[in-house]
């Protein structure tokens, strides 16, 4: 399911924001090594300052897995400002008509291969119908979008081939990045529909995400309520030798404690 | 489209509203209105087609100071539909009044950043049902992107320093294009030539046109042409 944020409707969706930066620093840092600056898990550099539109894919179990960042082109933006090298000292693409993409990535960690509901393809299509949708709406004719060589594999693989590349790739970290074109027509929303078997309509309702992401609050919740193995054992014997409801109690906040610190593993 | 070309005129103030008179005629919009601020100066330029008694009351009560349309709109990359708006008190202030001159809250503005942080918006409103509304907005939206980039390019670039600084920094595929389109080859041609997709000749030569502040691609050509970065054909 897609959420399209942007300066106008972020303060509805801020937890979805945080779960995006983080997923961010997780890719971007940690497995692909780029020199990116990360704080309290969470990757934020300075266009992100420029109020961009931030396409982001919750699953079924309202985690985000896939994000995309969108700038528009006649103002700053990464090809320009930060990514100029793959242009080999050209100038930048300038059109109003024409989008950057940047920050395009799936969580490879969460998902699986192949074409399932919760694969890496599925994913990644639905970003892209996303994004394209929204990006015809908007008038806007081609985007420009830096991938790494994997992205690049898994587009070519799905329906939705770039049709050119500016300048030449070159070193980020531990991969290559690219400069891919592609257009926003009916012909390449269809191809990637066709290939994903994604019929309907992808964006999600405010209400939709709010019950997900609901779900989700309960399941982590439910996950640090109930301590297993030795600790689980100790708490409850300590429950069972309480002598009174403020002993109990204590106990309690005691799991509570101990529950914050050890996230999602007790 | 034909619009009036502000990069051919003297005095891009002594058009503007002309501009945005054919912009309504040709697309199909009641009224339309543009405002930027200038990062250097300062300066707010405005212009608007709505009738004199409206800019009058608008200015007088000074409704720029809460009009959503203006504040809310420069926060976006994509043209912002003012059916986005929450009716707060701001948002009646300014359409209440509005609908009192006649003129209808059923509008929206493409917002276009500059390469300076600044920021100019296009704003066209038509008093229609909301299936004849979603129609047109489809059909329009990239007429109305051409438009917007190009007032707002024009409006930006009016003074001796900004004109200076404005030399277009085409990319060698904008001017090679530029080239083989001078001697006279078809997009599918030149793609050829080039052994690249039709839609890289394009998408390069809109860019170019863009950077030009031209209109078409003969109109970019002759530019391109006038400023020795292209040879004649």
């Amino acid at each position: 399911m897609i959420i399209i944020i942007d300066e106008l409707n972020r303060h509805k969706y801020t937890s979805v924001l945080e779960d995006m930066y983080r997923l961010r620093a997780r890719v971007f840092q940690d497995r692909l090594g780029w020199e990116v600056n990360v704080q309290d898990g969470k990757e934020i550099d300075d266009f992100d300052g420029l109020q961009p539109t931030h396409v982001v894919c919750i699953d079924d179990e309202g985690d985000v897995v896939g994000c995309m960042r969108l700038l528009q082109t006649t103002g700053p933006h990464m090809l320009a400002d930060v990514f100029y090298s793959i242009l080999d000292g050209e100038p930048p693409l300038r059109s109003a008509q024409v989008w950057e993409a940047t920050r395009f990535c799936v969580d490879t960690a969460k998902l699986s291969g192949g074409k399932t509901r919760n694969s890496i393809s599925y994913v990644t299509s639905e970003v892209m119908i996303g994004a394209f949708e929204y990006a015809q709406k908007a008038g806007v004719l081609d985007a420009v979008a830096v991938i790494d060589p994997v992205m690049n594999r898994v587009l070519k693989r799905s329906g939705n081939a770039p049709y050119d590349y500016l300048g030449t790739a070159k070193p980020m970290g531990k991969v290559t990045a690219m400069a891919a074109l592609m257009d926003c027509s009916d012909e390449r929303i269809e191809s990637i529909r066709e290939f994903s078997d994604i019929r309907h309509d992808v964006f999600a309702s405010e209400e939709e995400v709010r019950q997900r992401r609901a779900k989700r609050e309960l399941r982590k919740q439910k996950d640090s309520d109930q301590p297993t193995g030795d600790l689980h054992d100790y708490f409850e014997q300590q429950l069972r030798d309480a002598n009174d409801a403020e002993e109990v109690a204590a106990v309690k906040r005691l799991i509570q404690a101990v529950a914050d610190q050890l996230p999602g593993d007790l | 489209m034909k619009l009036i070309d502000l990069s051919s005129v003297q005095d891009v103030d002594q058009h503007a509203d002309a501009f945005l008179d054919e912009l309504c005629q040709m697309l199909g919009f009641d009224f339309a209105s543009y405002a930027a601020t200038n990062p250097i100066s300062g300066d707010v330029r405005g212009y608007a087609n709505y009738p004199d008694e409206w800019k009058l009351h608008y200015t007088k009560r000074g409704l720029h100071h809460v009009d959503p349309t203006l504040y809310n709109s420069a926060k976006s990359i994509a043209p912002v539909d003012w059916g986005r708006f929450e009716h707060d008190g701001k948002f009646t202030k300014v359409f209440r009044d509005a609908h009192d001159f006649g003129i209808s809250d059923r509008g929206l503005t493409v917002p276009i950043r500059g390469p300076y942080g600044d920021c100019g918006l296009l704003s066209v409103t038509r008093n229609c049902k909301p299936t004849e509304w979603e129609k047109l907005k489809q059909e329009v939206m990239g007429d109305l992107q051409i438009s917007a980039v190009h007032i707002h390019d024009n409006v930006m670039q009016t003074g001796v320093l900004s004109k200076a600084l404005s030399t277009p920094a085409l990319s060698s595929r904008e001017k090679e294009i530029l080239q083989w389109v001078a001697v006279g080859k078809s997009q599918q041609d030149i793609g050829d030539i080039l052994s690249i997709s039709h839609r890289t000749v394009e998408v390069h030569l809109r860019s170019g046109r863009e950077k030009l502040g031209a209109l078409s691609t003969p109109q970019a050509v002759g530019r391109a042409i006038g400023l020795n970065l292209i040879m004649p054909g």
